[in-house]
């Protein structure tokens, strides 16, 4: 009975033949597989050898140094300040991330991709 | 004042359900679809613009989960594209079908199909009879279009399908020739794309993912960084429309940014955006004078309430007198018993206690009348207490000795804030070895131990000590003290900034670093090469003569190519990476982001359209993933069966063989 009544609710479009994909609420969710799951899988088959997939179009590493910007304001900075690892160019900024609390220099280093230990 | 930008908030406008006419009903008319992941863009093929512009994002709002069996859930709807009014309302609720550049999650993509053909009208029973032009990404995986199929074919019952790649559309619309380097700037990838005499030479085209959606998110963490305080003022929304509007790229970016090294520059050339706020009506909105009349106003009403109230206290006081003064006479007439009897009601043991109580009583009365004398006599004239004054830091009345004066408070309060900064920093070298100041202060220990009989004569030999303790010592607590008192001082007299001021963006180098990204994604830890870097990759594997054709139909094509100065650069970064004296020239598109579906719109036209449509008896007999290939496609190569070996068992099957479930109820 609780199933109709929902089934009835949901709109149903007189083009369609069927909900192919959309479940009914209260079934259980299909898992869609991620864009990583799909290539992964797409990798482990036997491809012939001129196929060209996803996975084999990728940028290739960038082998110029990278330059080291400001983290506040984004100018060139030759300074790192040792304590908070953030980058710096002048006295002033060393002042302000000095006095920045630690939630935000956390976050100046997450968005440089910088905050991971090992990097 | 420079002008200040406002921003715009857009509103996007419901999506009316357009006309289903009888030519398109019974004409067997090819319907576009341009399925970007920012963008959605639907139209017939043989209407000049699209019909419908959204972008393909649902919004899913939550059940109510508190009331399982009670009653039937009330599913909310579920708004789509445009449906969606205030993007950030549901901010937390958006889904998208795309991860990455491609559809992955079919669920929504059936929501947002049903979307689009119930908004064209469609009205058609059981199927939709229209063949269909969809775009997808470049080299789609095989699973993702073999799930998209299933859906256009199974689940609308369409009679033909055509697949297509949105930047090859865009190329052969614009017309520039069978050989170009596109380069497709989208909202979350940047292909760069050889195509040489018609043919796509997908091996040597690269990818950077990157896109818009990342410069968003760099601009819009970046900004919520510099401004704490505004976090939840800077939205997705409005940082999206500093990307559109106010974003460029810079020529040469190193000496761009140090341009704004130098104070007067950024004075000149920093972008003031203003942020909504509400202004508080209660302290900006008066002036001194409104004030201080709101103030004389409510210490007289202050007045009256205790004028009342000493006039209350004294009416009870009167009122107990009376009743105490009877009682008395019942006592002075000698009827002890009656009296016993009376002074039950009362709080009251024996004559004395009355007595007492009456003299009490009295005197409360006197000190009551003398109160309102007095303050009568001071409202008569005209008198109000005066507030005291609040220290000793009175300004001056006159404007430019304010002015003076506030300088003069503001040095003090530096200097004060300095000299304490010194101290502490003595201090806390001091605490540490090998430091000058440590050195320092042995020194002065050991000239103390050698210091002769007549020392502490004179006061300021006990200074020494201060200059020796590690303690917070009396001058500090001097100058905080001090500090407090210019800090209080400041606070009261410093002209208020306009609160609108606090409410504004001063945008310097963000918008140049969030475009800069494409050239340099390491600014977000991203290892992989830059947009110009990548190019000179894609050219090194070709021939002297094909890297010619390349360089000099150098095709830009993306909603993100429209930051103005793109063009410029590219010009710049091609001059650095090719050979000297060679010639190289870079195309915009005429329309960056609706070309793909003007060109996915001419193909659908085109005479040899039928040839290219994957007819639904196809899609059984090759499969699902079956795609027939064109000048715009992609190129088809069939899955192979997966490797059956035994040995290599379950760890390596894990997710190769992944069923998918679905649990119907």
């Amino acid at each position: 009975m609780y199933t109709t009544t929902t089934t009835e609710t949901e709109k149903s479009y007189p083009f369609k033949v069927e909900n192919k994909f959309i479940v009914k609420s209260g079934c259980k969710k299909r898992m869609w597989r991620s864009l990583k799951q799909i290539l992964t899988a797409e990798r482990a088959l036997p491809w012939p050898d001129d196929a060209v997939l996803y996975y084999s179009i990728n940028a290739p590493p960038t082998f110029k140094p990278t330059k080291k910007y400001s983290d506040i304001s984004g100018l060139p900075a030759p300074y790192v300040d040792r304590h908070s690892k953030l980058f710096y160019c002048n006295v002033d900024e060393f002042a302000t991330i000095r006095s920045l609390p630690m939630d935000i220099t956390a976050g100046y280093l997450q968005l440089r991709g910088a905050n991971t230990i090992v990097g | 004042m420079e002008d200040v930008l406002v921003l715009k908030d857009y509103k996007t406008v419901p999506d009316i359900v357009h006309e289903y006419g009888p030519t398109l009903k019974f004409g067997h008319i090819p319907l576009v679809i341009d399925n970007g992941s920012y963008q959605c863009r639907v139209g017939w093929s043989i209407y000049d613009e699209p019909h419908l512009i959204f972008k393909n994002l649902i919004a899913r709002p939550r059940k109510d989960r508190c009331k399982k069996d009670a009653e039937p859930p009330v599913t909310p709807p579920i708004q789509i594209g445009n449906d969606i009014i205030n993007i950030e309302a549901v901010r937390f609720q958006l889904k998208t079908q795309f991860d990455k550049n491609v559809v992955t999650h079919f669920e929504v993509q059936e929501q947002v199909l049903d979307y689009i053909f119930s908004h064209l009208g469609i009205d058609s029973e059981g199927n939709v009879p229209h063949p269909i032009v969809l775009t997808e990404a470049f080299v789609t995986p095989n699973y993702c279009r073999q799930l998209m199929s299933e859906l256009l074919f199974e689940g609308y019952g369409i009679p033909a399908v055509s697949y297509g790649v949105d930047s090859l559309f865009s190329m052969y619309k614009n017309d520039i020739g069978d050989s170009a380097l596109i380069v497709n700037c989208g909202y979350h990838t940047i292909h760069i794309i050889p195509v040489i005499r018609g043919k796509v030479i997908a091996h040597h085209a690269r990818r950077i993912n990157l896109g818009g959606s990342e410069m968003i998110c760099y601009l819009h963490k970046l900004l919520q960084l510099k401004y704490p305080v505004h976090v939840n003022a800077i939205t997705m929304s409005r940082i999206e429309e500093i990307l559109h509007e106010h974003c460029s790229i810079a020529l040469d970016y190193q000496e761009e940014i140090r341009k704004w090294a130098n104070p007067d520059y950024y004075e000149a050339n920093v972008k003031r955006i203003q942020l909504p706020f509400v202004q508080s009506t209660s302290s900006s909105g008066l002036t001194a004078e409104q004030q201080k009349e709101r103030k004389r106003e409510m210490a007289r009403r202050l007045l009256e309430i205790n004028a009342r109230k000493r006039e209350e206290r004294l009416a009870e006081d009167e009122e107990q007198m009376n009743q105490l003064l009877a009682l008395q006479e019942i006592m002075e007439d000698g009827d002890t018993d009656e009296f016993n009897e009376a002074i039950k009601g009362f709080d009251i043991k024996n004559y004395e206690d009355l007595q007492r109580q009456i003299t009490n009583v009295n005197s409360r009365i006197e000190k009551n009348k003398q109160r309102i004398a007095a303050a009568a006599a001071a409202a008569s004239a005209g008198e109000l207490p005066e507030p005291k004054p609040s220290g000793r830091l009175q300004p001056p009345a006159d404007p430019e000795a304010f002015q003076a004066w506030l300088n003069d408070t503001r040095a003090k309060y530096r200097e004060v804030v300095q000299r304490r900064e010194a101290r502490r920093a003595r201090r806390a070298a001091m605490l540490r070895r090998r430091t000058a100041a440590a050195a320092e202060r042995m020194r002065v220990i050991s000239r103390l131990t050698a210091a002769g009989d007549d020392f502490g004569t004179r006061d300021s030999d006990w200074d020494v000590y201060k200059s020796i303790s590690r303690e917070a010592d009396s001058d500090s607590e001097a100058d905080g003290e001090r500090l407090l008192e210019l800090e209080e001082a400041l606070r009261e007299h410093e002209p208020q900034q306009t609160s609108s001021q606090h409410h504004q963006l001063h945008l310097a180098i963000e918008p140049l670093r969030a475009a800069e990204l494409m050239f340099q994604p390491s600014m977000l830890g991203n290892l992989e090469a830059g947009l110009a870097e990548t190019m000179e990759y894609v050219f090194k594997h070709f021939s002297a003569e094909d890297q010619l054709l390349l360089a000099n139909n150098v095709f830009l094509t993306g909603g993100c190519s429209r930051f103005p100065g793109l063009k410029e650069r590219l010009e710049r970064e091609l001059l650095e990476m090719r050979p000297f004296q060679s010639t190289h020239k870079v195309v915009m598109a005429k329309d960056a982001s609706l070309d793909a579906w003007y060109g996915a719109r001419d193909f659908a036209g085109s005479n040899e359209f039928e040839k290219y449509c994957i007819t639904k008896e196809e899609y059984y007999e090759m499969g699902a993933e079956y795609l027939k290939e064109h000048h715009a496609s992609n190129i088809y190569y069939k899955s192979p069966a997966p490797i059956v070996d035994n040995t290599l068992a379950p760890a390596g099957d894990a997710n190769v063989v992944k069923e998918e479930i679905v649990v119907d109820c």
